[in-house]
């Protein structure tokens, strides 16, 4: 009691006593998760204003005699005539540590029931992207774990790789499948004390997804135990179109704290198809002009503000990033569309997933002739350079190849070898979910292949060959493995060491 | 009622002619509300609509509400009136109220602007902070 009375005297005390000036106007309609304020002649855009009642809105049209603001929140209990006030404020989440391991909404509040969030610090959700200065280019890899990504089309930290595809071909697998990796590799950095390896955070955004969706998302992180390394910041299907048009800048606010802290993050945006749509919706009812497919003028900018703000800052400024991975959904694999289009110009990269593949059993069910990296190469680890250099070339002369055989003609050993090649290379990089895999087995498989060792294997029991090869490296040759890892290079001992070994493993492959 | 962009712009231009020193002058406003419904044009009912609002603002702007929990006297009046003058500048429609729910203190109410120094407001205040 003599706490709270303490406590109440401090309060008073540092209650102003001056009538400070403030901003006020009426609500003179209000609807759909927008209201117009008629009045608030200082409200600044995107600054927060209080409806009353517990709610606040966002101004985000400065009209000459009203304020249109969407609501974020309950709207229902707003009605015309009640009083708004401007704050001063503009929109804000928490940032920092404290937030890993948790699922908060578009305000940074808890949504997982496991109590409040400690967090000290605060970022406003729309930030300017940092300049050309401040920049330095891409040079430390992303480990998706993911062996045609690792191999061709290699991502680094502060790039920003689209993943795009037709619904239900894998892409938010491609993602949580990252996340997994990279929480694996923290956590061995962590056992092993390594104090120069730089963990990578990772955030988790869900835009418009079903609860289900997002609550499978966190049973499976939780299951690989990637949730300490993750935040999740969810604006389900049923949140308003205000928030699932917010999230991203919230999720992207989250990350650059880890980036201004001199720490890696990595963002995953799933997805902005439904960002633009809930825009779209947002912008429609503040009867904005609509263009193409009925999207405001600014949804490229929209999203262009957002992806820019992933990057590598130069080591006088920290030495973070951000890389972003947003997700696109397309219609019939038509990546001409207006927002594909958009994002495709945006980013650093695009993997493209096709259906045909994924019910072709090639999962991950990458389309790697336009599937692009335009920075990532610069990033991969020199080994996997080594033996993945001439992969994408292999593989599109195989698919040329292979759609020459299909008439039916002869062919002479040279191509028909070729071919098979390429169908062993395909079997080579399918993988199941879920489970990532370390970047030196990946290396040793693949050296594996491109000398030939798997030239004898049948197509069909390639599968088998690389389960049984990877488990003799991990069991037998883990010291081979480590080395690779501290190496970063096949130098010719260790491709020696690599030969050695692939010989032992081929005499008791039966 | 509809108001389209192009009643706006009218409106707003008519707003803009019956301005004299930067006061709205009534004289002028009769003018053009009587021209405008005399008028013959098919959206004059839109422009006239969007012409009272902004006549509406206009007020608003230059209107003071003034409340006080307890009535103010002569003097403080004046001084309160001089010092929104000072601040507004002359043409200042202000209106003085007894509002006993403020239990003490001032509320002055100038357009959208709002200098609130009563004791219902702090002790709003007080309890939003705790």
């Amino acid at each position: 009691m003599a706490n709270l009375l303490k406590e109440i005297e401090a309060q008073i005390a540092g209650a102003k006593t001056t009538a400070a000036k403030q901003n006020v106007g009426v609500i003179r309609e209000v609807g759909d998760g927008i209201a117009k304020i008629e009045g608030l002649t200082d409200a600044m855009l995107n600054e927060m204003i209080d409806l009353g009642h517990g709610v606040t809105g966002l101004a985000l049209n400065l009209d000459e005699t009203e304020v249109g603001v969407v609501i974020l929140g309950d709207y229902t209990q707003l009605k015309e005539g009640d009083e708004a006030r401007t704050t001063g404020r503009l929109l804000q989440v928490p940032v920092g540590k404290g937030l890993l391991g948790r699922v908060v909404n578009i305000l940074g509040e808890p949504v997982d029931g496991k109590g409040p969030i400690k967090s000290d610090k605060t970022y406003p959700v729309e930030k300017t992207a940092p300049g050309i200065i401040r920049r330095r280019s891409v040079s430390q890899p992303v480990q998706t774990g993911i062996m045609p990504i690792d191999a061709m089309i290699p991502i680094g930290r502060g790039q920003r790789e689209l993943i795009i595809g037709d619904r239900a071909t894998g892409k938010t697998t491609i993602c949580i499948d990252t996340i997994i990796s990279q929480a694996r590799l923290n956590k061995a950095a962590e056992v092993a004390g390594d104090k120069d390896y730089r963990p990578l955070y990772c955030i988790y955004v869900a835009i418009g997804q079903k609860q289900s969706t997002i609550a499978r998302v966190i049973a499976v992180l939780e299951e690989a135990g990637a949730m300490p390394y993750t935040i999740i910041v969810a604006s389900p299907a049923s949140d308003s179109a205000a928030n699932q048009y917010l999230v991203p800048f919230a999720g992207a606010a989250m990350g650059e704290w880890f980036m201004d802290n001199g720490m890696d993050a990595l963002i995953v945006y799933d997805d902005l198809t439904k960002q633009a749509v809930a825009y779209r919706q947002v912008s429609l009812l503040l009867k904005r002009p609509s263009g193409r497919e009925a999207f405001p003028g600014d949804v490229f900018y929209l999203h262009s503000r957002l992806l820019e703000r992933a990057a590598r800052v130069g080591e006088k400024y920290g030495n973070g990033s951000l890389t972003a991975m947003p997700i696109i959904e397309t219609q019939s694999g038509d990546v001409s569309a207006y927002i594909p289009t958009n994002v495709i110009s945006i980013t650093d990269g695009q993997i493209f997933l096709e259906t045909d593949l994924f019910y072709q059993g090639v999962r991950p069910a990458i389309n790697v002739g336009i599937s692009v990296s335009r920075v990532g190469s610069a990033a991969q680890v020199k080994a996997m350079k080594q033996v993945a250099g001439k992969l994408k070339g292999e593989l599109a002369q195989f698919r040329e190849l292979a759609a020459f055989a299909q008439f039916g003609s002869d062919l002479d050993a040279k191509t028909q070898a070729q071919i098979d090649h390429g169908k062993r290379i395909m079997e080579i990089f399918k993988q199941a979910q879920y489970n990532p895999i370390p970047v030196e087995i990946q290396v040793a498989v693949l050296w594996t292949v491109q000398n030939g060792y798997l030239d004898q294997v049948p197509v069909a029991r390639v599968k088998e060959f690389q389960n049984k090869l990877t488990e003799y490296f991990a069991t037998r040759k883990g010291q081979l493995l480590a080395k690779i890892g501290r190496e970063k290079a096949l130098s010719d001992e260790l491709k020696d060491e690599l030969k050695a070994a692939a010989e032992e493993f081929k005499q008791t492959w039966q | 009622m509809k108001i389209t962009k192009r009643a706006k712009r009218e409106a707003k231009h008519l707003y803009c002619l019956c301005l004299v020193k930067g006061l709205l002058d009534e004289s002028r406003v009769r003018q053009v509300v009587q021209h405008l419904i005399a008028s013959s044009k098919r959206n004059s009912p839109s422009i006239l609509a969007h012409f009272l609002r902004l006549a509406k603002l206009d007020y608003a702007q230059h209107t003071a509400a003034i409340e006080s929990a307890i009535p103010l006297l002569a003097n403080l009046r004046t001084v309160v009136q001089t010092g929104l003058e000072h601040r507004y500048g002359p043409g200042l429609t202000i209106t003085f109220a007894h509002s006993p729910e403020l239990i003490g203190g001032m509320r002055i109410q100038v357009g959208c602007d709002v200098y609130d120094g009563s004791v219902r407001a702090r002790l709003d205040a007080l309890e939003k902070s705790i």
